[in-house]
C-alpha cells in the first residue's frame, strides 16, 4: 500500500569559518573611463554565483548595468585573497569587501564630480543611470563616461581596494559566550512523502521551502540554490551513503554511490525570506548550505507521518523502513 | 585504425587506437573540451553527444565504433549572438549552476526536441534522466527544458 505523509525539518546555520578565525575578504576596484568597472577578488565563483553578485553590487553602487562590470576572480597572479567559496560566506564576507572598495572608488570620483559639477560638496553629487548628477537638479549632469574620462586627463584614477572582516569572536571555554559566527541564517521546509509500505520505498513528491537570506540580491539564483539544496537534502536523506572499509571507500562510483537523478527530486516551491541583516550587503546573508539541512528531517518526519515509523540512521533505505515497519526484531 | 567520421558537419579522418573512446577523440584530438568526463562508465550523462539523432554516452562508445557517423557536440549547437533555442532557454531560466553537466543537458534536450518538439512534463523528466545534476536540484533545467518547447504560458 502507498501511504502520504508530511514532516517539517528546521535549521540555523552559523555562515563564515566563525569562532574568531580570520574571515577575510577582500577586493579591488577600478573605474574606467568608458564608465564601466572592473572587480577583483580571489572568490571562487563554482557555480553559487558569487561573480554575478558582485557585479550587481558594484552596478548598484555606480549607477550602471550589471554587464558593464568586469568580474575577475581567483587569479593568485592579479586577485587579493577573499577566502575559500565554503561556509556560505560569498555573498556576505565578499559581497561587503565589494561595497567597500566599491564605495572608495567612487569617493574620488563623487569629489572630483562636485568640482566639474559646481556642487560645493561631495555629498551633493549622485550617480544614476549611467549619469553623475547633482542631488535634486537632475538638468546638472554629466554622463559618467566623460566625467571619469576628463578626470583622467587630469591626472586622477579611481581606485579602491579594501577588505572585510567578519565579526566573530572565540567562545569562551568556560562560560560558552561568545559569538562564534555572524550572521546566522535560517530556513524550514515541509516535505511530502508517499511510501510504499511493500518495498520501504520513498518517493517526495513536494518540497516547500522558506529560507532567510537577509536579502536576495538575485532571486533567480536563490531559488536556483535552494532547488539545488533540496536535491542533495534528498540524495542524503534516501539514498547517499560512503561505505568505508578498513579506511578505504567501498562505493567511490557513480554506479555504487547514487545520487538523485531528475526522475527523484520532487516538486519544489521556493520562500524567499527578506529580513535584513544589517551589516550585510543590503541586508543579505548566506544562503547555500542552509539549502540542504531541513530536507533531511522534513523527509524523516513525513516518513513517520506515512508509516509511523521512525528512522534514526541515515540514509532511510527501503531495507531500514520495512525492518522498521516489521516491529523490533526478535533476537 | 583509420576512422571517418562527421563532427559537427565536418568530415574528419583519424587514425586512432583500438582502446580509444570516442569521448577521448573528442576532446584529446579534436579539442572539443564541451563535451565533459563525469564518471568514464556509463552513469552521469556528461560525456553526452549525439551520434546519428541519438545520445550516446561517448565514453561508452569506441572512437572505432563511432567510424562513419555523425556526431553533434555542444560546439556544433549555437555561438555566442546566436544560440541554440535550447542553450537560450538554459539561460533565461537560469538553469546552469556550476555548468559541468550542461552540456550534456543541452544535448539531451537538444535530441529529445528533435524527435518531439512538444513533449509533455513526464517525457521531458525521462529523457533527461540519464544525465546527473549535483547543483541545480534540475528544477530550473526542466523548466528550460519546457520553455525551449514552447510549452510554457507567458
Ligand atoms: S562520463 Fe560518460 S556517462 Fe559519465
Ligand atoms: S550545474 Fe553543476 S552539475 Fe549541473
Amino acid at each position: 500500500m502507498k501511504k502520504r505523509g508530511r514532516g517539517l525539518g528546521c535549521a540555523w546555520y552559523g555562515t563564515g569559518y566563525g569562532n574568531g578565525f580570520p574571515d577575510v575578504s577582500s577586493a579591488f576596484v577600478e573605474i574606467h573611463d568608458d564608465g564601466s568597472v572592473s572587480v577583483l577578488t580571489g572568490a571562487i565563483d563554482v557555480g553559487q554565483g558569487s561573480s554575478t553578485i558582485f557585479a550587481q553590487i558594484a552596478a548598484e553602487e555606480l549607477g550602471i548595468d550589471a554587464d558593464e562590470v568586469t568580474v575577475i576572480s581567483g587569479d593568485t597572479d592579479t586577485t587579493p585573497d577573499s577566502g575559500t567559496s565554503a561556509a556560505t560566506r560569498h555573498t556576505y564576507n565578499t559581497g561587503n569587501a565589494v561595497i567597500k572598495a566599491v564605495t572608495q572608488a567612487k569617493a574620488g570620483l563623487l569629489a572630483y564630480a562636485a568640482r566639474a559639477l559646481h556642487c560645493t560638496s561631495a555629498d551633493g553629487i549622485e550617480l544614476k543611470d549611467h549619469r553623475v548628477r547633482v542631488k535634486g537638479e537632475p538638468a546638472r549632469s554629466l554622463p559618467l563616461a566623460e566625467v571619469v574620462s576628463q578626470a583622467r586627463l587630469d591626472g586622477e584614477r579611481f581606485l579602491g581596494s579594501e577588505s572585510y572582516t567578519a565579526r566573530t569572536t572565540r567562545v569562551n571555554p568556560e562560560t560558552g559566550q561568545g559569538s562564534p559566527y555572524w550572521p546566522y541564517a535560517f530556513g524550514c521546509q515541509v516535505a511530502e512523502v508517499e511510501v510504499d509500505t511493500e518495498t520501504g520505498n520513498v518517493r517526495v513528491l513536494k518540497v516547500v521551502a522558506a529560507h532567510d537570506l537577509g536579502k536576495a540580491i538575485n532571486p533567480l539564483q536563490a531559488e536556483g540554490q535552494i532547488a539545488g539544496g533540496i536535491a542533495q537534502g534528498v540524495g542524503f536523506a534516501l539514498l547517499e551513503e560512503v561505505q568505508l572499509s578498513e579506511g578505504q571507500i567501498k562505493n567511490p562510483s557513480l554506479s555504487q554511490y547514487l545520487i538523485p537523478t531528475v526522475l527523484d527530486t520532487p516538486e519544489i516551491h521556493a520562500i524567499l525570506v527578506e529580513e535584513p541583516e544589517e551589516t550585510g550587503p543590503y541586508g543579505a546573508k548566506g544562503l547555500g548550505e542552509p539549502a540542504m539541512l531541513p530536507t533531511i528531517a522534513a523527509i524523516v518526519n513525513a516518513i513517520d507521518d506515512a508509516v509511523g515509523v521512525r528512522i534514526t540512521s541515515l540514509p532511510a533505505t527501503p531495507e531500514k523502513i520495512l525492518a522498521a515497519l516489521a516491529g523490533p526484531s526478535k533476537t | 585504425m583509420k576512422i571517418e567520421l562527421k563532427v559537427n558537419g565536418v568530415d574528419r579522418r583519424l587514425e586512432v587506437e583500438p582502446e580509444e573512446r570516442l569521448l577521448d577523440i573528442l576532446r584529446e584530438r579534436l579539442h572539443l573540451t564541451g563535451t565533459k568526463e563525469g564518471c568514464g562508465e556509463g552513469e552521469c550523462g556528461a560525456c553526452t553527444v549525439i551520434m546519428d539523432g541519438k545520445t550516446v554516452n561517448s565514453c561508452m562508445v569506441l572512437a572505432g565504433q563511432a567510424d562513419g557517423h555523425a556526431v553533434t557536440t555542444i560546439e556544433g549547437l549555437g555561438k555566442r549572438g546566436s544560440l541554440h533555442p535550447v542553450q537560450k532557454a538554459f539561460l533565461e531560466e537560469g538553469a546552469v549552476q556550476c555548468g559541468f553537466c550542461t552540456p550534456g543537458m543541452v544535448l539531451s534536450a537538444k535530441a529529445l526536441l528533435d524527435r518531439n518538439p512538444h513533449p509533455g512534463k513526464e517525457e521531458i523528466a525521462v529523457a533527461m534522466s540519464g544525465n546527473l545534476c549535483r547543483c541545480t536540484g534540475y528544477d530550473r533545467i526542466l523548466k528550460a527544458v519546457e520553455r525551449a518547447a514552447g510549452e510554457v504560458e507567458q
